[in-house]
């Protein structure tokens, strides 16, 4: 039989069943291009359990739902306080610059949890193997996949900072004149939301690309991030001047929200108790820089290298 | 590129390994071969070891070569990622996500080999259809049998229709039913899809019943290549074999002067001038036997190769 043979079988007195054979694929191929959106896409889909199962939905939903709810109750809080103590009310509590310092901890942990979804995964079942055999590489790989984790982190940043200006914009007896006075926090939530983004989406991409196992990942996520602020805020406090100022930078939980409170220009009721902030500005970013740069290096060498 | 001459024609092949020489180290993976590969079914035949996954690797630009060059569909393979989308893989270890349906991974793989997401989808289908797995597509691989699982991951080296597919063990993991099943799928492929295939394998049986060539790799060595058929030439007997009465037609043979010698369920009758037939004919009718085949017997790839010590030099 030779290829695109047809063959029909009748199948009774109505109708009959055609088996055209296989066909060759002549329509378009997209290249490299295609592969990573590919990746890119299916990682967007399995960081938010898409197409899957209930049980996959649970956990990113739910820390989305966290943030945005936290966000929701602030704006909540701030409307009261307008209506009840007037503008000096609302001076007095936490807003956009503070948020990101209240609920990183949620950010981290969503991080650890999902992100190895991303990665583990397919070096442990051995689907790695099926993708590198393919017109992409593994550094187009976990580019994509960082990228694919990255644009959903974004978004869970971004989310709660927007339900919080809704609501701030809402509460205001004159929203147009609220809008007009804050509008600048509109590209500070931005900037800053994506900081922290970059910055859990590296490091929990990295410690996810070391094991295959999605616990162990997670695990030592939360337990770098839980370790880390105890640990250094009690020493930094121990020892005074620059080296507790140093110390206090290793504060991981606190590298984004140095930046953060950079980029609205005030210090957040997290850090406020931080050595650290003291140091300059620069240094600050770059310390902040190091952490993204160095571990997105480690995990782009690490599948760089990898072969099935 | 390196022509190969075949017969009285040179055509080029679709894959050419030009003094290709693969150190590990101071392990010598391979070692300076030289080989073409053709439309057709080949044959990588060699034992753990050999080289065969080193060559393989090599082909997808996998693996860089410490010297030599190979030629995959007329690119270099160590510079070429986009040929790959011309090229199917068939990992030999596990390779497939328990949580996904086949229709699923199929789909996402085309997309992967630069397929449009509507034609993947397509593709998808068509193509777990040929592999015999259109009904059971929608289900979790998960719940899938080793076979089933087998046939999930030659149909993923199928989904975006290459040039040319490599399968590593295709048949590793299967019980008989399960490996006659495969190679049929693989010939098929060959035969009615008109893809051509590199078939590496351990096991010499596979490759006799599956391949149009073959290439023995022994320490990273090309040490045989050529057509199986001349390597399965017929042999100085014929099998005879027999429903029943098989001792009494064996004794008919022998009073006749023929030697003829027991094997399993058949007789190997020496001799292949048309007198031996005459007399199988003549002592199965004294036997009152009935007669379900009787043919020359060929060799056996297995019977060529001295595997006592080690080594798969031709006899």
């Amino acid at each position: 039989m030779v290829p695109h043979e047809e063959s029909a079988v009748v199948a009774d007195a109505q109708g009959t069943v055609f088996d055209i054979g296989y066909q060759r694929y002549d329509g378009p191929r997209e290249g490299r291009g295609r592969a990573r959106f590919a990746v890119f896409k299916n990682g967007v889909r399995t960081a938010l359990g898409l197409g899957r199962g209930v049980r996959a939905k649970i956990l990113p939903w739910a820390f989305i739902i966290l943030l945005a709810g936290i966000a929701f109750i602030m704006a909540l809080v701030a409307g009261a306080a307008l209506r009840f103590g007037g503008p000096e009310a609302v001076e007095q509590l936490p807003s956009h610059s503070d948020f990101y310092g209240i609920a990183s901890i949620f950010f981290f942990v969503f991080a650890a949890v999902v992100a190895p979804e991303l990665l583990c995964p397919d070096r442990r079942d051995g689907v790695i193997n099926l993708y590198l055999v393919r017109p992409l590489t593994g550094a187009d790989y976990v580019l994509a996949r960082w990228g694919a984790f990255l644009f959903v982190s974004l978004g869970v940043a971004w989310l709660p900072q927007f339900v919080l200006l809704a609501g701030l914009v809402m509460g205001n007896p004159d929203p147009v004149a609220y809008v007009r006075a804050n509008w600048l926090d509109i590209p500070r939530i931005l900037l800053s939301g994506a900081a922290l983004a970059a910055y859990t989406t590296t490091i929990s991409m990295m410690v996810a690309g070391f094991t295959t196992r999605r616990a162990y990942a997670s695990v030592f996520m939360v337990g770098l991030f839980i370790v880390s602020t105890p640990f250094t805020t009690g020493l930094a406090q121990e020892i005074e001047g620059l080296g507790g100022q140093w110390i206090s930078m290793f504060n991981l939980s606190n590298i984004p929200v140095h930046v953060n409170d950079l980029i609205f220009g005030e210090v957040s009721s997290v850090t406020s108790v931080a050595p650290a902030r003291e140091l300059p500005a620069w240094l600050l970013v770059a310390w902040y820089g190091l952490w993204v740069l160095l571990p997105g290096g480690v995990l782009l060498e690490r599948y760089r290298r990898l072969t099935p | 590129m390196q022509s190969f001459p075949r017969g009285l024609t040179t055509v080029e092949p679709l894959v050419a390994a030009e003094s290709l020489t693969k150190h590990y180290r101071s392990v010598v993976a391979l070692d300076g071969v030289t080989f073409g590969i053709f439309d057709g079914i080949t044959g990588l035949l060699g034992e753990n070891g050999a080289g065969k996954s080193t060559a393989i690797k090599i082909f997808l630009g996998l693996l860089q070569p410490t010297s030599g060059r190979a030629v995959v569909l007329g690119e270099d393979a160590a510079r070429s990622i986009t040929v790959r989308a011309r090229l199917g893989y068939m990992p030999e270890h596990d390779c497939l996500p328990s949580a996904l349906s086949a229709a699923e991974l199929l789909t996402h793989m085309a997309e992967v080999s630069g397929l449009p997401p509507s034609r993947a989808r397509t593709r998808a289908a068509d193509t777990l259809r040929h592999a015999g797995l259109f009904e059971e597509r929608y289900r979790p691989i998960g719940g899938y049998s080793t076979g089933m699982k087998q046939r999930v991951k030659l149909a993923q080296a199928l989904v975006h229709d290459p040039r040319m597919i490599l399968l590593d063990e295709p048949t590793a993991g299967l019980d008989p039913a399960g490996r006659e099943e495969m190679l049929d799928l693989v010939r098929k492929t060959h035969r009615e899809f008109g893809i051509s295939i590199l078939f590496s394998s351990h096991l010499m049986s596979d490759v006799e019943r599956t391949c149009d060539r073959i290439i023995v790799l022994q320490g990273g060595r090309v040490v045989q290549s050529g057509e199986v058929s001349s390597f399965t030439t017929e042999t100085e007997t014929v099998f005879v074999e027999v429903d029943a009465n098989r001792d009494v037609v064996m004794e008919e043979l022998r009073a006749r002067g023929v030697a003829v010698r027991v094997d399993g369920a058949g007789l190997h009758v020496e001799g292949t001038e048309a007198s031996v037939y005459d007399h199988v004919r003549d002592a199965v009718v004294s036997a009152g036997a009935p007669l379900r085949r009787m043919a020359p017997q060929r060799r056996a790839l297995a019977e060529l190769f001295d595997r006592e010590d080690d080594t798969w030099e031709a006899r």
